[in-house]
C-alpha cells in the first residue's frame, strides 16, 4: 500500500497507508496510553485513555480508531491530551478498589502503570465504591467484576481469536458486565487468554491466585512439555523447601512463535512436578519389591548388569526405548549410548508420526518443510486429518488468525466436522480412516477416490484442481498418511508452486527424537544404519544389523532372548500395550518421574528431572529447534543426560568418548556455569559463546553434545547464537536419499485432547480438575456461532 | 600560697562529687531495674524488633502482599500468601501471610518495611534484647512476632459464621 506521510509531536512519520494512528506513533517510539486497543483484535474504542488532538478536527480523537491520512497533524502531549487521559483514569478508577495489595495483577497491571504516568494524584469522587463478589467460573478462572475496567479485551480474545465465544457483554452503559456463556461457568477450552490479556486483575488464574507476587519470582522462557508445537511458555519459579517451585506458566515473554497464544497445558499443567507421587528416590527391587536405595548403589548395579549381559550375551540382548519428552541432546546421547557403550542398535520410542518416510520424500527440497510461524502468513493451508484444535492449539491458532487476519484459504479434508471446518474455504468429509486415500488422490492416483466416501469423482479433482492453482500452499497432516502415502503428498506438492509441508507428531520432542535416530534401523539425521561410516568415525566401533524395535523387544523378552531393557522417560506398558510379564526375566532399567506401569515393573527406577527442570534443545514438529531452560528444581532427582553419563562411566566406558568434555578453551567453572538460579546458567552460556569461551568443564553439560549434534546431524546447522539467545531457528530438512519406508504400524499416535496429555497429563492437578468439571457436551457446540 | 589554691582546687572537684552522689541518678539500671523492660527506657519512635499488628477483631492486619519484603534492604523478609477461606479466616482480606518470618541476623531496622506497608500491619516494637548464641535463634516466626489479640475481644471473638448459622457451636477461629 501506498505510504503516508503524517506529523505527530513534530516527528515526520511515514506509515502505509491504513495504518491506525496509535501505531504510527508507536513506529516513532511515542506512547499512547491504551486499554482495550490490542494489536490484532477488532476495534474497540471503548476506554477513551488514547485521546489524541488532531488539528482541524474539534475534539479529541481516539487513536486506536483513527486511520492515518496524508498530512494530518497530531499532537499526543499537549496540557488538553494530559488533562483527558487524567480525567479517564480518574472515571476508571471511579469503582476500581484499591486493593493492588491483595490484587494478583498489583505490580504488572496496566491500570496501575497508566496511573503512575497518565493520572492524577487525587480523585473527585467521594462516592462508596459498589462491591460485588468474586465468580469462580471455571476450576482455572476467577472473575472479580469490580475490578474490571470493561475494555473488552477479554471477550474479543475469546471471540475473534480463539473462536471460543465463551465470554460476552450483559447489559448496557454504565451497568454493562463481562459474563461467561452459561450463566454463572465458562464452557470453553480453559486458554486462559482472557487472563493473560487482562489488563487489571478482573479476570484471575485458579492455578496462582494469592499464592505470591510478580516481582517474588524468577520468570523463566522455555518450551512447553506437552504437545509437539513448541510454545514458548514463561514459568514463575520461587524457593521452595526442595529446590525452586514453579508456581505460574504464562504468555509474559511474547517473543516466542506462539505469540499471544498458550492453552491451557502451557499456562497451567506444570504441577506435575510437585506431585507426592513423583518418586524422588533411586529404587532397586529386593525380594519383590521396590526399595529405597542410593544413587551410588544403583548405577554401579546397572553398570555392572548391562555390562555383563552385553559381554556374555551380545549387544542383542539389550533393547532401549528413548522418549518423546527429553531433549534433543538426550535423545542423541542415548542414541550414541544405546550404540557405542552397550553395542545394541536396539533403540526404538513411541512413534507418534512417520518422520523417516517424510524426510525421505522431502529429498532435494530443503526449504519445503514449513515453520511454525509460515502458517500464520500462507496465503493457503490445507489440513488432512487430524483436530489441531484439541491436538495442536498453536497450529489451530495459527490457521485461525491466518484465515482471519489474512483472509487466507483453508481446505480441510477430515473423517470429522472438526473445529476449523468453520474457518474453512472447503470442508471435505470423509470416511474414517481413508486419510492416506485421500493423500494418494491428490497425488494422482485417481482410483483411490473410490474409497473417499460420498463425494463425486468431479468434486475430488475440482479440489485438486483448485489446490494445484493455488501458490505457497501449506500441507499439514498427521500419523494417519504414512509411507508411499506422504511421498504421493509431497509429489502432488511439487505441482504446486512453493508449497511447503508440516508433519504433525504428538509430543513436545517427537520430532527430536526422531531426528535424533531413535530407531532401530536410523542413526541421527535419518542415516541408515547400514550408512554408518561417518558416526563410526566420530562415535566409534558400533553394530551394523539393524535392532528391534519395540514390539519385536518384547517378543524377544517373552522368548528369553532379551536380557537388558533400558526405558528412559517413556511407558511402553501403559502407553504401547505391552506385556509387562514378558520382562519378567529380563533385568529392566527405568528412568521416569513417576511409577508408571512401565517404572512399577522395573528392576531399578531412576527418578529423573522433567524437561521444566533442565537445560537443552527441543525441535517442534515442524522442525523449529528452541531452547529450552532450567525454571523449576527438585531436589534428588537427576536429568536424564546424567544418568545415561553415570550410567556409561558404570559400565566402565570412558566418558569423554561418549560426551566431549573438557579440553581446549578456559579451564576453570567461573563458578556459574551451573548456577543454582535458573535462567542464570544460561545467560551466562550466551556471554560465554559470545566470547567464543564455553567451557564444557562437565561430563554433563548438554551443550558439549549439541556441538557435535550440530556437525553431525544434517539440517541442525542453525546459529547457535541465535538459539541460545531464546530465538526459534529452523532446521532444514536434510534427508540422505535413503530414508526408507517404516512399517506403519509402529505408528502409535497420542490421541491426547485439550486436556490430556499422556503421563504428565494424568499429574496435573489442573488439567484433573478442568476434566472433572467439565460437561460432557464438547465446547464447540454450545459455542455461540 | 599555692598549697592553699591546691586545696580550693581539691574541694571544688570534690564538692561537684559530693553534690553529684545525692543527685537522683539519671543511668538506667539495666538490666537489674523493674518490670519487663528491666529498668530500660526506650523514646516512643524506637525502632525495635517489628510487632505485626491485629485489626479491631483481631484479625492479623497482614495481607501477604510482598511490598515489606520487596522494600527491605537487607532481603531478611521471607513470606508465603495463602487464600482466607471460610473455615480459616486470619486476615481482613483475601490473603493472609501463612509464614511470615524475619531475620534478625539480617535486619538493619532502618524501617523501610514499616514504610512501605500499605495497611499499617508491620510496626516496629520496641524490643531490643534479641541478643543469642545460636544465629539459627534469630530468625523469629510470624508467631514471635504477633501481637497480642486484644483483651476485649475475649467475649467477642471472631466465630466461622457460616458454621454457626449452620447450627454448630460457636468456636473461635484460630488465630484470632
Amino acid at each position: 500500500m501506498a505510504d503516508v506521510n503524517i506529523t505527530v509531536d513534530g516527528k515526520k512519520v511515514t506509515a502505509p497507508a491504513g495504518t491506525l494512528l496509535i501505531e504510527a506513533c508507536k513506529s516513532v517510539g511515542i506512547e499512547v496510553p491504551s486499554f482495550c486497543y490490542y494489536p490484532n483484535l477488532s476495534l474497540q474504542g471503548a476506554c477513551r485513555m488514547c485521546l489524541v488532538k488532531v488539528e482541524k478536527m474539534p475534539k479529541l480523537q481516539t487513536a486506536c480508531t483513527t486511520v492515518i491520512s496524508e498530512g494530518m497533524i497530531a499532537i499526543t502531549n499537549n496540557d488538553e491530551v494530559r488533562q483527558a487521559r487524567k480525567s479517564m483514569v480518574e472515571l476508571l478508577l471511579g469503582n476500581h478498589p484499591l486493593d493492588c495489595p491483595v490484587c494478583d495483577a498489583g505490580g504488572e497491571c496496566e491500570l496501575q502503570d497508566m496511573t503512575f504516568s497518565y493520572g492524577a494524584a487525587e480523585s473527585k469522587f467521594m462516592e462508596a465504591k459498589n462491591h460485588k463478589d468474586e465468580q469462580q467460573w471455571s476450576p482455572v478462572v476467577y472473575f472479580d467484576r469490580p475490578r474490571c475496567i470493561l475494555c473488552y479485551r477479554c471477550v474479543r480474545v475469546c471471540g475473534e481469536a480463539m473462536d471460543v465465544w465463551a465470554l460476552g457483554v450483559q447489559n448496557r452503559g454504565v451497568v454493562s458486565v463481562i459474563a461467561p456463556n452459561k450463566e454463572d461457568h465458562l464452557e470453553c477450552e480453559e486458554c486462559g487468554m482472557c487472563i493473560d490479556i487482562c489488563p487489571v486483575g478482573a479476570l484471575t488464574s485458579g492455578a496462582y491466585r494469592y499464592k505470591t507476587r510478580p516481582w517474588e519470582m524468577n520468570h523463566v522462557g522455555t518450551i512447553c512439555t506437552h504437545c509437539g508445537d513448541g510454545c514458548k511458555t514463561t514459568l514463575g519459579v520461587r524457593r521452595s523447601d526442595s529446590g525452586m517451585q514453579i508456581v505460574r506458566g504464562d504468555n509474559r515473554d511474547k517473543s516466542g512463535i506462539n505469540g499471544d497464544f498458550l492453552c491451557i497445558k502451557g499456562r497451567y499443567a506444570f504441577d506435575f512436578a510437585d506431585d507426592p507421587q513423583r518418586v524422588t528416590t533411586p529404587l532397586i527391587r529386593r525380594d519383590g519389591q521396590l526399595a529405597p536405595s542410593t544413587w551410588e548403589e544403583a548405577f554401579e548395579l546397572i553398570g555392572k548388569r548391562f555390562a555383563e549381559i552385553r559381554d556374555k550375551e551380545g549387544g542383542r540382548a539389550i533393547g532401549v526405548v528413548g522418549s518423546n519428552r527429553t531433549t534433543n541432546e538426550e535423545n542423541y546421547l542415548l542414541s550414541k549410548f544405546a550404540r557405542v557403550v552397550l553395542k545394541t542398535n536396539s533403540i526404538d520410542h513411541r512413534r507418534t508420526a512417520d518422520f523417516p518416510a517424510f524426510a525421505a520424500a522431502m529429498v532435494g527440497k530443503p526449504h519445503a518443510a514449513a515453520t511454525m510461524r509460515d502458517v500464520f502468513n500462507a496465503p493457503a493451508i490445507l489440513v488432512i486429518g487430524n483436530n489441531p484444535t484439541e491436538q495442536h492449539p498453536l497450529l489451530a491458532w495459527q490457521i485461525r488468525n491466518n484465515v482471519r487476519l489474512h483472509r487466507a484459504r483453508l481446505y480441510v479434508i477430515n473423517s470429522r466436522p472438526i473445529k476449523l471446518r468453520r474457518q474453512a474455504t472447503s470442508f471435505t468429509e470423509i470416511p474414517q480412516g481413508t486419510e492416506g486415500q485421500a493423500a494418494a488422490f491428490l497425488g494422482g492416483d485417481d482410483s483411490a477416490a473410490e474409497a473417499l466416501g460420498s463425494g463425486s469423482r468431479e468434486m475430488w479433482v475440482g479440489l485438486r484442481d483448485k489446490l494445484r492453482g493455488e501458490g505457497k500452499l501449506i500441507i499439514i497432516f498427521d500419523s494417519a498418511i504414512r509411507g508411499k502415502d506422504i511421498s504421493a503428498l509431497v509429489k502432488f506438492g511439487s505441482a504446486v508452486s512453493g508449497a511447503k509441508f508440516v508433519c504433525l507428531g504428538d509430543y513436545s520432542n517427537s520430532r527430536g527424537a526422531a531426528d535424533m535416530g531413535l530407531y532401530p534401523d536410523f542413526l541421527p539425521g535419518y542415516r541408515p544404519i547400514a550408512d554408518a561410516s561417518t558416526f563410526k568415525d566420530e562415535w566409534g566401533d558400533m553394530p551394523t544389523a539393524p535392532g528391534l524395535n519395540v514390539s519385536q523387544m518384547a517378543e524377544a523378552a517373552a522368548a528369553g532372548t532379551l536380557k537388558g531393557f533400558y526405558v528412559v522417560g517413556s511407558n511402553p506398558v501403559g502407553g504401547l500395550g505391552l506385556d509387562p510379564f514378558a520382562f519378567s526375566n529380563t533385568f529392566v532399567v527405568v528412568q521416569d518421574m513417576f511409577l508408571t506401569e512401565t517404572a512399577q515393573m522395573a528392576d531399578v527406577v531412576l527418578p529423573s528431572a522433567n524437561a521444566y527442570e533442565k537445560a537443552g534443545t527441543f525441535t517442534n514438529t515442524c522442525g523449529d529447534i528452541q531452547l529450552v531452560k532450567k525454571a523449576g528444581e527438585v531436589s534428588d532427582v537427576k536429568s536424564d543426560f546424567e544418568m545415561i553419563v553415570r550410567i556409561a562411566d558404570a559400565t566402565g566406558f570412558e566418558v569423554r568418548k561418549l560426551v566431549p568434555f573438557g579440553g581446549r578453551g578456559t579451564s576453570a567453572d567461573m563458578g556459574q556455569s551451573r548456577g543454582a538460579q535458573s535462567g542464570e546458567a544460561d545467560r551466562h552460556v550466551v556471554w560465554l559463546e559470545a566470547h567464543g569461551l564455553e567451557p564444557k568443564m562437565s561430563p554433563f553439560d548438554p551443550m558439549a553434545i549439541l556441538d557435535e549434534i550440530q556437525r553431525l546431524v544434517p539440517g541442525y546447522d542453525v546459529s547457535r547464537m541465535n538459539l541460545l539467545a531464546g530465538n526459534d531457528q529452523h532446521t532444514t530438512t536434510v534427508g540422505t536419499g535413503q530414508g526408507g519406508v517404516q512399517d506403519a504400524k509402529l505408528i502409535a499416535p497420542a490421541n491426547d485432547n485439550l486436556f490430556t496429555s499422556g503421563t504428565l497429563g494424568r499429574y496435573s492437578r489442573a488439567l484433573n480438575s478442568v476434566i472433572e468439571n467439565r460437561n460432557p457436551e464438547p465446547a464447540e457446540e454450545v459455542a455461540a456461532d | 600560697m599555692p598549697i592553699l589554691k591546691d586545696i580550693a582546687a581539691i574541694a571544688k572537684g570534690m564538692s561537684i562529687t559530693f553534690r553529684e552522689m545525692f543527685a537522683p541518678t539519671v543511668v538506667e539500671n539495666y538490666p537489674d531495674g523493674p518490670g519487663p523492660l528491666k529498668g530500660a527506657k526506650v523514646e516512643p519512635r524506637y525502632r525495635g524488633v517489628h510487632v505485626l499488628q491485629r485489626d479491631e477483631n483481631g484479625l492479623e492486619k497482614c495481607v501477604a502482599c510482598f511490598l515489606c519484603a520487596a522494600a527491605c534492604p537487607s532481603n531478611c523478609i521471607f513470606i508465603e500468601a495463602a487464600e482466607n477461606t471460610n473455615e480459616l479466616r486470619v486476615s481482613g482480606a483475601e490473603r493472609y501471610a501463612k509464614v511470615y518470618n524475619i531475620d534478625y541476623n539480617r535486619c538493619i531496622f532502618c524501617g523501610y518495611c514499616v514504610e512501605a506497608c500499605p495497611t499499617d500491619a508491620i510496626t516496629h516494637g520496641h524490643g531490643f534484647q534479641n541478643a543469642s548464641f545460636n544465629a539459627s535463634n534469630l530468625i523469629y516466626r510470624k508467631e514471635q512476632l504477633l501481637a497480642a489479640v486484644p483483651a476485649h475481644l475475649g467475649a467477642n471473638a471472631i466465630f466461622n459464621r457460616a458454621d454457626v448459622e449452620g447450627g454448630a457451636a460457636a468456636v473461635p477461629v484460630p488465630g484470632s
